[in-house]
């Protein structure tokens, strides 16, 4: 009863806040609006301060909605979930910190869910800095959530090799040439996960998550396109237009920034609830991203709006 | 210096100690090295807030940030390509008393004088920093275009036109079964036959019309013109919706820094 | 009559045991129906039509097994849970086996003594060091016998390892030889599984003798299939396949379409290249930020305003970067004729250089050679937002009346284009860093797009590989076009024949 008394001010709170702080987004954009029209100027820095509040607001007093995962996305998942336990996943981590907000929540997502598919993973990365971010993943997710998953024999972690896209032309057919031992130094060959690994075409798997060079890209054209073996995308929101020409051929599913990151946990989340409790960023991330659209498309209708008054005043001088 | 702008750097400073502190605090349950850690998290914050603050106008935190920034990572990427390259790749490969002092596991049967060639290869690309042997790094760099030339070609032939032109082989009437089927099951879903038989339109015409406009033999007049205004339309759509994808992406990162901000400095969420 | 019952009940418990006992190394050929348990799996029928070939279009040491599935497969008993495959291995190979297993062991061995000497080394030159005291001497004498022990054995140790190694490459030489001790010298063993419902197999192996997977060319080959039910025990084989022989093809037939392009592209760009330099006049058509390139040029010299050039940030062995430098040498020639200050903020030293010699020439071809100064190209810095912030500033200094960005460029796009805009200069951009376009599109005055900067360095340059290059992608795209055309007819008609010219075996 005191738990509950205690809690029902912080809820009322939460749904004040964000009243109000839409309250203040609207009434300064109507703001902003009147000045326009009245051909004032608006500092750009209350354009900046309004994104802050856009994004703050919602991170302080929590907006969440629903998603339903997009067909692109859809594929991906329902690939992952119906491979049989066991099967031979690769999961590349090729990204820095600067596409981390985007790309990780797909990434713990992807790696849970494989896991919780008793799949076997093999985690790798072709960037240099994606290696730390590998290395915390796996302290997250693998060690924190699966304690009972086993280094060498349910995942593996080779690590970062420098090469770029040529470790892809070498793993295509031999993984030992390029990761002769793990990150640990253990010698592959005395993993069982790689007990009938030998190349990529040994894979069920490849999903490659990261948004630079090396990346998607490279792994299409070096990996995808020269074994038999579907090849999954995770990018940051803005490589994936360049992408899409390669789905549904020769990529099998896009996650697209975020969003795709959003998309990928609600199914996760509405096929197995009981992973809800471990997090869920890129869903709690749609919330400030959505109403900074927003802000964004009203900005760009003021704007808009503006343009063509002065335009028309203009003419009329 | 004026006076002016010393107090508010000292305020400035004397908030971050602050911070420091009270963060230090909050973690000294949880962490061993929690004054390290305290920092850690505060200079961060320190260093987002200092990026941010061009956003106002120049001053010297953003100045400091942006020159600590571009030489740590001057001197991360020049280590990494030293241990990475040179002592994750080559040594290994050649030496084994080499690889026991920079403490990497060698790796037997793999030598091969050809490993040497690269070494050669690498110094002479490094002499390109003499103004009298410069000219020595024009072959190695010859080396490498020729050869990303070569394994390319196959592949962006491969991959990006034979796989793209096939993937435009599109059917234009999507599980037809008659005009009576069409609108009786029409619908908008994303799944419905409406919308993949416009998609696979959209595909095929803007396919089409978006070379038409990258063809540089004939003059876009008449209904070549046309197309390629179609195709130009298709290009602005397209350029938009990667604009609007990059936005995005900008947001996101933004909405990240500030949840560190909120969670791990000032600790105002969970 | 209970006692009669318990004893046949137990005898036939014994004969159940007695027959599973009696299975040796591999399971027997065949079960018979009579020896049945008292649930009663029936033997499944067998696979049908067994065929073993050498796999098409790989480089050797695989083999393809294809057959029909029993008809106790998803029909009939639908008993069958898998299948076996199974290739006949000469006894030999375990002596191969064994000889590869001390060669494994030797090289551990040798590597642990390696390894080993120096450290032993060290700590017997800090016991010599070290106090004398209890069992010093001991110690002492322990390293110095074990550091001999171990300097006697590594040269044997290496001179075996020699020899496993001579062994080994005889051994693997005489693989085909053994294989033709069949049936007599080998016994089947299983190499795979295909679950129930599959019909073919690859039974791959790998290239490099030295592996314990490697499968020899040129060896015959004899294959079973084995339908298997869920009690393991309960199996039919099929009928054996082979002799099959497997070896590497010189070409991969299932990449003829990308042979055929390749070949295709490369006539076309040496045909036109050819008739570039023989003087032919390739049309190009103008490009509409090219054409605004002249206009912006006496814009700016009548608002005697200087005009910025922005290379990019790509390397000299950009492709973006070799055009915009074609591209500089006119708008420098322009600029010296029209006596314009021109303004290159430089972000690559070696880009610098090329650029300075191409501004200096075009100011000599203008006949204005003493109008050109060291200072109109200049580095800056190497670091992108650092290069971007100078560049600003001499924006917002000089307040230039024309801004040009031709080149590779990357997220400070649209810094420079926007503050280019605050200071009122005309802005022309072309870069081929497709996120790039929507920034500079948005903010510039004219935009090239992708292609059209290569395009408008070669209409500028005119040199026969530029024009010669742009020609044979025009043909390349038209024939894109018709392909596509004649695509998009088949697979509506359904024509399959077409479709298939464009698949390309992985």
């Amino acid at each position: 009863m005191s738990d509950v008394a205690f809690r029902i001010p912080l809820v009322v709170l939460s749904d004040i806040g964000r009243v109000i702080s839409l309250m203040f987004i609207g009434a300064g954009l109507l703001w902003i609006l009147v000045r326009s029209l009245r051909a004032k100027e608006v500092d750009r820095r209350i354009v900046f301060l309004f994104i802050f509040i856009a994004v703050a607001a919602p991170i302080l007093f929590p907006i969440t909605f629903q998603e339903r995962a997009t067909l692109i996305v859809r594929r991906l998942f329902d690939k992952v979930e119906s491979l049989p336990a066991g099967s031979r996943v690769l999961l590349a981590f090729d990204f820095d910190p600067a596409m981390a907000p985007e790309v990780q929540p797909m990434a713990d997502a992807i790696s849970r869910h494989c896991l919780t598919k008793g799949h076997k993973v093999v985690f790798m990365t072709l960037w240099a800095t994606g290696q730390a971010l590998l290395t915390q993943s796996l302290e997250r997710v693998v060690k924190g959530e699966f304690p009972e998953k086993l280094d060498g024999v349910d995942y593996i972690n080779l690590g970062f090799k420098a090469g770029n896209e040529n470790v892809l032309n070498i793993i295509v057919t031999d993984f030992r040439m390029m990761f002769p031992t793990d990150v640990n130094g253990v010698p592959l060959d005395s993993t069982s996960i790689f007990d009938d690994i030998r190349s990529c075409k040994d894979l069920d798997l490849i999903i490659s998550m990261g948004g630079g060079k090396p990346g998607i890209k490279e792994w299409v054209l070096y990996v995808g396109d020269r074994v038999n073996v579907p090849l999954g995308a995770g990018v940051a929101a803005v490589v994936a237009p360049q992408l899409y020409p390669y789905y549904p051929k020769q990529l099998l599913g896009l996650l697209g920034g975020v969003k795709g990151a959003a998309e990928y946990e609600s199914e996760l989340v509405r096929q197995y609830p009981h992973l809800e409790e471990r997090g869920t960023p890129g869903l709690r991330m749609m919330g400030p991203q959505t109403l900074a659209h927003m802000v964004i498309m009203a900005f760009i209708v003021i704007g808009n709006i503006s343009y063509f008054i002065s335009r028309r005043r203009e003419r009329k001088r | 210096m004026r006076r002016s702008t010393i107090i508010v750097m000292a305020a400035i400073f004397g908030l971050f100690i602050l911070t420091w502190i009270l963060r230090s605090t909050s973690l000294a349950s949880v962490q061993e090295h929690y004054l390290i850690g305290g920092f850690k998290v505060t200079f961060s914050a320190f260093l987002t807030l200092a990026i941010l603050s061009f956003l106002y106008k120049d001053n010297p935190f953003y100045k400091f940030a942006e020159h600590l920034f571009v030489g740590i990572s001057a001197a991360f990427w020049m280590s990494m390509g030293f241990w990475t390259t040179i002592v994750g790749n080559l040594i290994p490969r050649l030496s084994r008393s080499l690889s026991e002092f920079f403490q990497v596991p060698y790796q037997p049967g793999s030598y091969n004088f050809v490993y040497f060639i690269p070494v050669i290869l690498g110094i002479m690309l490094l002499m390109r920093l003499s103004s009298k042997y410069g000219w020595f790094a024009r072959w190695p760099l010859a080396f490498i275009v020729g050869t990303f030339a070569g394994l390319n070609f196959v592949r962006y032939l491969r991959s990006d036109f034979i796989e793209q032109v096939s993937a435009t082989f599109v059917p234009l009437l999507v599980n037809w079964q008659g005009v009576e089927h069409f609108f009786s099951n029409f619908s908008l879903s994303a799944s419905g036959q409406f919308v993949a038989i416009v998609g696979n339109w959209v595909i095929f015409l803007g396919v089409i019309c978006g070379i038409i406009y990258f063809f540089f033999s004939k003059e876009h007049k008449g209904a070549f013109g046309t197309a390629s205004r179609v195709g130009i339309w298709i290009l602005m759509i397209t350029f938009g919706a990667s604009f609007g994808y990059t936005v995005m992406g900008r947001i996101s990162l933004l909405v990240g820094r500030i949840t560190f901000l909120f969670r791990d400095w000032l600790g105002l969420i969970s | 009559m209970k006692c009669r019952s318990l004893i046949a009940f137990l005898l036939v418990l014994c004969a159940f045991t007695l027959t599973g006992a009696q299975e040796g190394i591999g399971p027997p050929d065949s079960i018979s129906a009579d020896s049945t348990r008292g649930d009663s799996i029936l033997p499944p029928a067998p696979v049908g039509n067994l065929k073993a070939w050498d796999t098409d279009d790989d480089h050797g040491h695989s083999v393809t097994l294809e057959w029909e599935i029993s008809s106790d497969d998803g029909a009939g008993q639908n008993s069958v849970l898998s299948y076996e495959i199974f290739r006949w291995t000469p006894f030999f190979m375990d002596t191969l086996k064994g000889i590869r297993n001390s060669l494994a062991q030797t090289e551990a061995y040798i590597a642990e003594l390696q390894a080993f000497l120096p450290r032993a080394k060290k700590r017997l030159k800090v016991h010599r060091k070290g106090e004398p005291g209890v069992g010093f001497a001991d110690s002492v004498a322990f390293y110095v016998d074990t550091i001999a022990a171990s300097e006697r054995w590594l040269p044997l140790h290496k001179d075996r390892l020699g020899q496993l190694r001579r062994e080994r490459a005889q051994a693997i030489d005489m693989i085909p030889q053994a294989h033709k001790s069949y049936p007599e010298q080998g016994e089947w063993r299983k190499v795979g599984t295909a679950l129930s419902g599959q019909t073919s197999y690859v039974d791959a192996g790998v290239k490099e003798k030295v592996s314990g997977d490697y499968l020899a060319d040129h060896a015959d080959y004899y294959y079973r299939v084995d339908a298997v039910t869920a009690d393991s025990t309960i199996r039919t084989s099929s009928e054996i396949a082979g002799p099959v022989q497997s070896y590497g093809q010189f070409f991969n037939t299932g990449r003829i379409p990308v042979f055929v392009a390749v070949i295709v592209f490369t006539f076309l760009t040496v045909f036109f290249v050819t008739k570039a330099r023989r003087g032919a006049d390739l049309y190009v058509r103008p490009l509409a930020g090219i054409e605004a390139v002249d206009d912006a040029i006496g814009r700016a010299t009548e608002m005697g305003k200087p005009i910025l050039y922005v290379l990019g940030l790509g390397t000299a062995a950009d492709i973006g970067t070799i055009a915009s430098f074609t591209i500089l040498g006119r708008v420098a020639k322009r600029v010296a004729e029209y006596q314009t200050k021109l303004i290159v903020p430089c972000y690559d030293p070696i880009v610098m250089t090329v650029a300075q010699e191409i501004v200096k020439s075009a100011y000599l071809d203008a006949g204005r050679p003493d109008d050109y100064y060291e200072d109109i190209v200049y580095f800056v810095t190497q670091s992108q937002f650092a290069y971007v912030a100078a560049v600003n500033g001499t924006m917002l200094r000089e307040l230039p009346a024309t801004n040009m960005y031709m080149g590779v460029f990357f997220a400070e796009s649209l810094i420079l284009a926007e503050t280019g805009a605050l200071a009122g200069s005309i802005q022309i951009a072309g870069t081929d860093q497709v996120a790039q376009l929507p920034f500079f599109i948005v903010a510039c005055d004219y935009t090239l797009i992708g292609e059209e900067l290569y395009a408008a360095s070669a209409y500028l340059g005119r040199e026969p590989i530029l024009l010669g290059s742009l020609k044979a992608q025009d043909y390349a795209k038209a024939a894109v076009m018709v392909l596509a055309l004649l695509g998009l007819i088949a697979v509506n008609l359904d024509w399959t024949a077409f479709t298939d010219l464009f698949v390309v075996a992985k």
